[in-house]
């Protein structure tokens, strides 16, 4: 590990909405002196707070999207990465996820451990990441930090220790008092600013000594030179700093730190925690996937004279043009250095760089490995890998999920249309699971995505960041069609009247490829069918499986079998041959006894095991299938798998039965089929449309 | 269905229900017993694929395991099956079996027999899961008592299911008594029906039934597990 990159953190703050995440970094950036007033997320001021610079969420009050911040504490670097508080932004919480080496996790001292806690809690146990838990607002009514450290315990099953006690709760909370150091500390000043530390108050002194006893004695085990020193009574701060740290990075510990970031208190010393105790870039191990080797996974190593990895994590639209987010894992990047980008072969050149404090940059000309910086003028979509010149490697793996709803939106005003387009342009450059396409039938404007919700986020940022209104249609699912069985064709398309004529005969078979999409299989011998032909008959038969005869949505799962055939001298062409391609699929499709697939999604709905039943009714009414319950104490967790289309407004439901206290998250599993009843219903709504369409 | 109807005809676990009168029945507790390692959990999942394939829902109830493991020791033997058999159709046939599986788990220190119970009628009653079998792996008999047992068998009794459990064997010395019950579990006999013991030799393992109802025993099974697979032969 090189000395810089052991005085750098990457971190991210994780919460339940409404925890104080925002009013927490807030604070952070404050005391880093890096901005000189604090504003409160919903700014009487107006100006909103720093980190959340989109408008959508300065309204709301929560954070989407992730940005990253550089602060600086006790000679440390620390880039704070604002990690999406919902659970649904699947792809922004997972990048975000990536980039992190160490997160806070914030509780509220009054609602502990909250369903999203736990949610946002298992995406880091995901990721490996290690954490430090804040609990805020111990000025509020009813505030408990012990009672919210026990869950930790019970609920998420942290090995969580209280690093502080709170001097006073409620709107008697004046500090904290530090169990290592054995001081109390008061936040003056008017913004809390100046940390006082005094003796710890008399009353005090006793509950003190016990939780200090506790600590040392939950740490002790992840260092022996402490446990000697415990016995013979001559533990030190550093022993104990040392100790906590090591427990903390292997996850076996979690530090619980506390205070109200409203009031300005005990943001300081979480500070302290995060340098001593979250891991530095070396401190955590990465690997790349070479796209030369299938995906082999490859160690990177922290270190700035390797050879540079570094990923896209965030795109956004600056005054200046694009500005990419990228996380170094290995080497540098400094300007004028070639890179690579992995995904697309493009070269390009370092030009300008920056490092980010939420609305203000400042201008650096290199960064190191481990560092979090931004690039301007890079073309680049999220999630692509730059590369030193010659490396192969891939920090993501390239698979996307296809989407599975999609949704018309027109604009509400003409005048709207180019800014609809400009949008919808930056959304799919930064969400490859978002996609766009005008349809050639309709020419509606459909977007496509991996949930309602996904959708509905995007609506609204037109409408506040591209000021573009637009209706929206019903949300619709991402059909497809198969084959059930194999049949073969033999088709010939002639055409023979006056002019140049068509000719071409197909002979084969279509068989299923379960799982598959689409494989052609060319066995024509002799020459039977000419070789510059056989690509038009491929290409034949891809353009008939777009469309399929049932519903309309495209045919996977076909292997095509081309055995034989026949041709004429003059009038056989690329052309004729297409087309007695597709006059092939379409006659004999209906014998290979298609059927219809549809989205399944694994579906996980948490909540007090109270509602467990009614869970279990909502998932059967939805033609799900409840794979597993767990239940621990009054906490249950169902997880099922559900048919998309099942699944609108599900939200609701569950809200309604369980008074809002069980809450469910959603992803795309598989195609299943959809049963008879439901087919024939599909297959009859694609024929009314069509009548209508022809009308 | 034929795929399923041959692997039940075939299935080793005929010859266990013929040792035993005719299988467990409903209403009615089944034990196997032994201690950690000989392949409890195995022959559970096999009692329930067989149960699966003959297209009758089941329920397993796992206590401490996580559900990915329970999940994993189903697909393996599911493949064990599937390459005996020689499938042609492998994925529909799991799938449909899969559909008529579901494994609810719970931890047992704190979560009392009525609050399981209740549990489990919601998924029959409120889930429409119309299960014909329950599988409960993993539970402590140490931290149970006779009473919890029944409770169980009277919940048997009034939805109508079958219910196996696996019992862990733990300490020195000998684990039963003369006539090859458990010592474990001597204050639970009465509301036991079927009790089979499962014993590791050198090459397999040997089923023996010690209880069967009011019958007598019927002493070691013509079955082994494969030591390998611990699959039933």
């Amino acid at each position: 590990m090189t000395a810089k990159n052991a005085t750098m953190r990457n971190i991210g703050i994780s919460a339940h909405i409404d925890s104080g995440k925002t009013t927490l970094t807030e604070r952070i950036l404050f005391y880093c002196k890096k901005i000189h007033r604090i504003h409160e997320v919903k700014g009487k001021d107006g100006v909103g707070a720093t980190m959340d610079h989109m408008e959508l969420e300065r309204e709301r009050g929560i954070t989407i999207t992730s940005a990253a911040t550089n602060v600086g504490w006790a000679g440390h670097s620390i880039n704070i990465i604002d990690t999406p508080g919902h659970v649904d932004f699947t792809i922004e919480v997972e990048r975000a996820l990536r980039v992190l080496d160490g997160a806070v996790l914030v509780l509220c001292s009054v609602g502990g451990v909250q369903s999203q806690t736990i949610t946002v809690d298992r995406q880091l146990k995901r990721y490996d990441v290690p954490r430090i838990a804040f609990i805020n607002k111990c000025d509020r009514v009813g505030a408990n930090p012990v009672k919210v450290r026990d869950q930790l315990v019970e609920k998420l099953g942290h090995n969580a220790v209280l690093m502080q006690i709170p001097i006073g709760l409620e709107d008697r909370h004046a500090g904290v008092v530090d169990l290592v150091a054995m001081k109390a500390l008061y936040f003056d000043g008017a913004e809390g600013e100046v940390v006082r530390v005094e003796d710890i108050p008399d009353e005090l002194a006793a509950e003190a000594k016990a939780r200090r006893d506790e600590l040392v004695d939950a740490v002790s085990m992840f260092s022996d030179r402490l446990l000697e020193a415990a016995l013979e009574s001559r533990v030190t701060d550093d022993l104990l700093h040392e100790a906590i740290r090591k427990g903390t990075l292997a996850r076996k510990l979690t530090p619980v730190f506390m205070g109200s970031a409203y009031k300005n208190k005990g943001i300081q010393p979480l500070l302290d925690g995060v340098v001593r105790y979250l891991p530095g870039p070396a401190d955590v191990a990465n690997e790349a996937h070479d796209t030369a080797q299938d995906g082999a996974k490859v160690a990177l190593r922290t270190d700035d004279d390797a050879p540079t990895v570094a990923l896209a994590f965030k795109l956004e639209d600056g005054p200046y043009g694009q500005l990419t987010y990228v996380r170094i894992y290995q080497g540098v990047l400094e300007k004028g250095l070639e890179i690579v980008n992995t995904r697309s072969g493009q070269k390009v050149k370092v030009g300008r760089l920056v490092r980010m404090h939420a609305d203000s940059m400042e201008d650096i000309v290199r960064a190191g490995a481990g560092d979090i910086v931004a690039l301007f003028g890079i073309d680049c979509a999220s999630g692509d890998t730059f590369a030193a010149p010659g490396l192969s490697l891939a920090m993501t793996s390239i698979y996307v999920p296809e989407p599975v709803v999609s949704l018309a939106i027109a604009a509400v005003d003409k005048k709207d249309q180019d800014r609809v387009a400009k949008a919808l342009n930056r959304f799919t450059k930064e969400d490859p699971t978002f996609r766009s396409h005008v349809d050639p039938e309709s020419h509606e404007t459909i977007i496509q995505g991996m949930g309602e919700l996904h959708l509905d986020v995007y609506v609204e940022r037109m409408k506040r960041e591209y000021k573009a209104e637009v209706r929206t249609g019903m949300p619709q699912v991402a059909y497809r069609e198969t084959i059930g069985q194999r049949v073969a064709f033999d088709y010939t398309h002639k055409k023979q009247t006056g002019g140049a004529g068509q000719y071409g005969r197909v002979i084969g078979a279509l068989e299923p490829l379960p799982g598959g999409a689409f494989e052609f299989v060319n066995d024509v011998k002799g020459g039977r069918i000419p070789r510059e032909f056989i690509p038009a008959c491929q290409k034949g038969f891809q353009a008939v499986l777009r469309k399929g005869e049932l519903t309309g949505f495209p045919v996977v799962g076909v292997k095509v079998v081309l055995s034989d055939g026949a041709y004429h001298e003059v009038d056989s062409s690329d052309m004729a041959f297409q087309a007695a391609a597709q006059g092939a699929f379409r006659e004999v499709y209906r014998k290979a006894k298609p059927y219809i697939l549809e989205p399944i999604m694994k579906v996980s709905v948490e909540g007090p095991s109270e509602f467990a039943g009614n869970v279990f009714a909502t998932i059967n009414q939805r033609r799900g299938i409840i794979v597993s319950s767990v239940e621990d104490g009054l906490f249950a967790r169902v997880d099922a798998e559900v048919p998309l289309s099942e699944m609108f407004g599900y939200a609701t439901t569950l809200r309604s039965l369980t008074q809002g206290k069980a809450e469910f998250t959603m992803e795309f599993l598989k195609y299943g089929r959809v049963p008879s009843a439901k087919a024939e219903e599909l297959a009859a709504e694609y024929q009314e449309k069509r009548r209508r369409d022809a009308k | 269905m034929t795929v399923q109807t041959e692997f039940a005809r075939r299935s080793p676990i005929r010859t266990m229900e013929r040792h035993i009168h005719d299988g467990l029945g409903k209403g009615q507790i089944g034990v196997l017993a032994s201690p950690k390692g000989v392949g409890k959990t195995a022959c559970l999942v096999q009692i329930a694929t067989d149960k699966l394939f003959q297209d009758k829902p089941v329920i397993h109830v796992s206590y401490a395991s996580r559900v990915d493991y329970i999940i994993t020791w189903y697909e393996d033997v599911f493949r064990e099956i599937a390459g005996a058999l020689r499938t042609e159709a492998p994925l529909e046939v799991h799938d449909d079996v899969v559909k008529n599986r579901v494994i609810m788990n719970f931890k047992q220190e704190g979560t009392r027999t009525e609050q399981v119970l209740k549990s489990l009628e919601a998924m029959i009653t409120m889930g429409r899961f119309a299960a014909d079998s329950v599988i409960v792996d993993g539970y402590d008999f140490s931290l149970s008592s006779p009473a919890d047992l029944a409770k169980f068998r009277e919940f048997a009794g009034r939805l109508g299911l079958e219910i196996w459990f696996s019992a862990s064997l733990r300490g020195e010395g000998s684990l039963y008594d003369a006539s090859g019950a458990p010592l474990l579990l001597q204050d639970f006999l009465a509301s036991i029906d079927v009790l089979i013991t499962l014993h590791a030799e050198p090459d397999h393992v040997r089923l023996r039934v010690v209880k069967d109802r009011n019958h007598p025993a019927a002493g070691d099974l013509p079955l082994k597990l494969d030591p390998k697979t611990l699959l039933i032969a």
